[in-house]
């Protein structure tokens, strides 16, 4: 079947009052969680799961689709009004929102900040409807030896994006791998490190690992002392504005190009595991600096300033879900908590979900784009409103928050073993965070644990042998991928000031060039030809003239 | 040796993997074909307790510097933290006779007092808004959604 066809199809299950008021209330919800700087989408996402166990399988992910547009557009509020950003996706938002908010002009930058959210969602939506079903069919090629690989290169990601603490971010990926080993074999149902406690034996689901991990250490992090304790995190500044709807979305549409390059960004890094909207704003925001011609004015409240980030952060959502509808793998920790829903309503997404499942895939896609429109109508109602709930004092959400986590958690089995493992892993979380380890990869190796193992096995079932990891191509493409990006955060830090570094693009290029020769077809093998190839001229130029031909030219011509 | 934070650390994820590692001993052998429960346990086990020599390595050449505290200094800094465990641990022992609407009542009030304050008006705030949250929370769930939530000894309301 085709899009429309298909799009036909899902849409009787989405488009009922049900559905629609159900998004309703959750892009309210996200555009809340959103505006209280320090509260995270992920958080607001995982307060709404709940909630969604006892609808089908569309109203809940519709749903919890709808919190996470809200909460990336609400960042931007007070972002721009109070110069916190509401969520980390919104930390350039800051660099000229502010400022043009304080100019006197709030309502402009507010306005310009919406119409950029819902542009680049709407843009992501269209690429996630286009390239999810493609991707898809690249991954029917994917065998588990190419499944192990990929998961091997996500939490290889995931902990570089740790920087000078990689370190620290490997332990945590495979601590999070060793968490996920406690409780019974996943091959075999075998009891497993249970140290004589039966009830162990059921393993940690990995929700209340997640929340424990994120909630507890986050919270009472902001409650540390008595004066982080009662700051009310939007300030005394934040105050309620009038918004220039027309005047902003004039001036957003007569800069579309940055809107595309800048969603385009958005939807890419989206799309690589374990970066999400934090980065995408800020390389948006970067890209958009130097391409502008009033480059000069960024930092001041340029306009372009405050269109990049926001269009990039919501497009990123677009990418991430991509990956997951089309591979199964949770890239980040929002689509993580989507697919523990989908699991939890018998739905596993695989290469052939969006095949074998396309009405509830489809719907997916649909009420991520219909969530956008929403949030523009929320936007332009309520957001005066929103502002007033950064008043809230810090503790007083801190308790409410970790008890509504402890009654969703309760819900998810209605066992209270799901509470102790919340409160356990909070007090791991915690401490890891104190010591300076990063969260993330920790969740992501809970999350794929479990699927890691069974990936094995499937391999050493076929075959006993290992070589196969490197005979397979996508297995080896995402194998080197993954030790590169272990070398990724030394190549940032000495770019520029050791030789070595010149090399890195270039070497990525020519070793990644035999993987994808590998590959069946003529398209991909021609591809490696042609990026062998500019590896091979990037290094003979760089050996010969020790600069990169790219960027010598401006050089010399502003010199 | 320099004890320090990050020596601390690495010690105890190399004690933490040896015991894994023995824990790991006792784990039945593969049938024929099969992958041994063991093997992808120590797969982890392996490079994680070679990071942490490398941790403890690290930690010894370039010492981070860190503000030292004494054990007062840092009771005293995460005192609120601690607190917040401490009575989230009372409300899930407590939870078989309290239920999660008695418990929960008392968990949410007894933290807004700690990290708030106990001063009357404050006091009044605070029952106000856990009364709000926490009842709220419990109808919705236990008649909307049909979630039967613990209720304990004290309160039996199902």
């Amino acid at each position: 079947m085709g899009l429309f066809e298909n799009l036909a199809g899902a849409a009787p299950e989405l488009f009922t009052i049900k559905t629609m008021l159900l998004m309703m209330v959750g892009t309210m919800a996200g555009l809340i969680a959103g505006a209280i700087p320090g509260f995270t989408i992920a958080m607001a996402v995982v307060l709404v799961l709940p909630f969604t166990f006892s609808m089908t399988p569309v109203e809940g992910l519709a749903t919890m689709i709808a919190v996470y547009v809200g909460g990336l557009s609400g960042g931007l509020m007070s972002g721009i009004l109070t110069g916190i950003p509401g969520t980390p996706s919104s930390v350039a938002t800051t660099f000229d929102g502010y400022p043009m908010a304080r100019s006197g002009k709030p309502g402009l930058a507010l306005g310009i900040g919406v119409w950029a959210s819902f542009f680049g969602g709407v843009i992501a939506s269209v690429v996630l409807m286009i390239v999810a079903p493609q991707l898809a069919m690249i991954g029917l090629e994917f065998q588990p030896v190419d499944y192990f690989s990929l998961i091997l290169f996500a939490l290889t990601v995931t902990a570089s994006m740790a920087g000078d603490q990689i370190l620290k971010g490997l332990m945590a990926a495979l601590l999070g791998l060793l968490m996920a080993t406690i409780g019974s074999d996943v091959v075999f149902g075998q009891p497993r490190f249970t140290f004589g406690v039966d009830s162990v034996a059921q393993g940690f689901a990995f929700l209340p690992v997640l929340v424990g991990l994120f909630a507890f250490s986050r919270l009472l992090g902001d409650v540390r002392t008595k004066e982080k304790a009662h700051q009310r995190l939007g300030g005394e500044e934040a105050h309620a504005v009038h918004i220039d709807y027309l005047g902003s979305a004039r001036e957003v549409l007569s800069r579309w190009g940055n809107i595309m390059r800048s969603s385009l960004i958005g939807v890419f890094v989206g799309v690589l595991p374990a970066a999400g909207s934090t980065i995408s704003n800020i390389l948006a925001y970067d890209q958009a600096k130097k391409t502008s011609k009033e480059g000069d004015k960024f930092g001041t409240g340029a306009i372009d300033g405050i269109i990049a980030p926001e269009s990039a952060n919501n497009a990123t959502a677009g990418g991430a879900l991509i990956v997951m509808m089309a591979l199964g793998l949770p890239g980040d920790i929002m689509t993580a908590i989507m697919l523990g829903a989908l699991l939890i309503h018998d739905v596993i997404p695989s290469p052939s979900f969006i095949s074998d499942e396309p009405q509830i895939a489809y719907s997916i896609f649909l009420a991520f784009f219909v969530a956008n429109f929403m949030m523009l109508f929320l936007q332009s109602f309520t957001l005066r409103g929103f502002v007033l709930i950064t008043k809230v004092k810090m503790y007083m959400l801190a308790a409410v928050i970790l008890f509504y986590c402890s009654v969703g958690i309760f819900a998810l089995n209605n066992i209270t073993y799901d509470m102790w493992t919340l409160f356990i892993f909070g007090i791991i979380g915690f401490a890891l965070r104190g010591l300076g380890f990063p969260i993330v990869p920790m969740v992501l190796g809970v999350v794929l644990g479990g699927i890691a193992e069974s990936r094995l096995s499937q391999v050493f079932a076929r075959s006993d042998d290992i070589m196969v990891f490197i005979s397979r191509p996508w297995s080896l493409f995402f194998l080197l991928l993954g030790c590169f990006s272990l070398i990724f955060p030394y190549y940032q830090k000495n770019i520029g000031k050791k030789a070595w570094t010149r090399f890195f693009v270039p070497a990525l290029m020519i070793v990644q060039a035999v993987p994808v020769f590998m590959m069946p077809g003529i398209i991909r093998p021609s591809l490696a030809i042609a990026m062998a190839a500019t590896g091979g001229l990037m290094v003979l130029y760089r050996l010969r003239n020790g600069d990169d031909p790219l960027k010598a030219e401006p050089t010399q011509s502003s010199d | 040796m320099t004890l320090n934070r990050d020596a601390f650390v690495a010690v105890f994820f190399l004690l933490l993997c040896a015991v894994m590692f023995v824990a790991s001993m006792d784990l039945p052998p593969p049938m024929f074909g099969q992958l041994s429960s063991a093997l992808w346990p120590r797969l982890i086990l392996v490079p994680l307790a070679l990071l942490s020599a490398a941790l403890l390595y690290q930690s010894q050449r370039a010492p981070q510097k860190t503000e030292r505290k004494t054990v007062g200094q840092w009771l005293e800094f995460n005192r609120n933290p601690f607190i917040c465990f401490a009575l989230f641990f009372l409300f899930l022992v407590t939870m078989p006779i309290a239920g999660m609407l008695l418990g929960g009542l008392a968990y949410v009030f007894l933290t807004l007092n700690v990290l708030g304050g106990w001063k009357p008006r404050q006091l009044a705030l605070h029952a106000m808004i856990s009364a709000v949250s926490v009842v709220s929370m419990w109808a919705v769930f236990t008649q909307l959604l049909g979630v039967l939530l613990p209720e304990g000894e004290i309160l039996r309301v199902y």
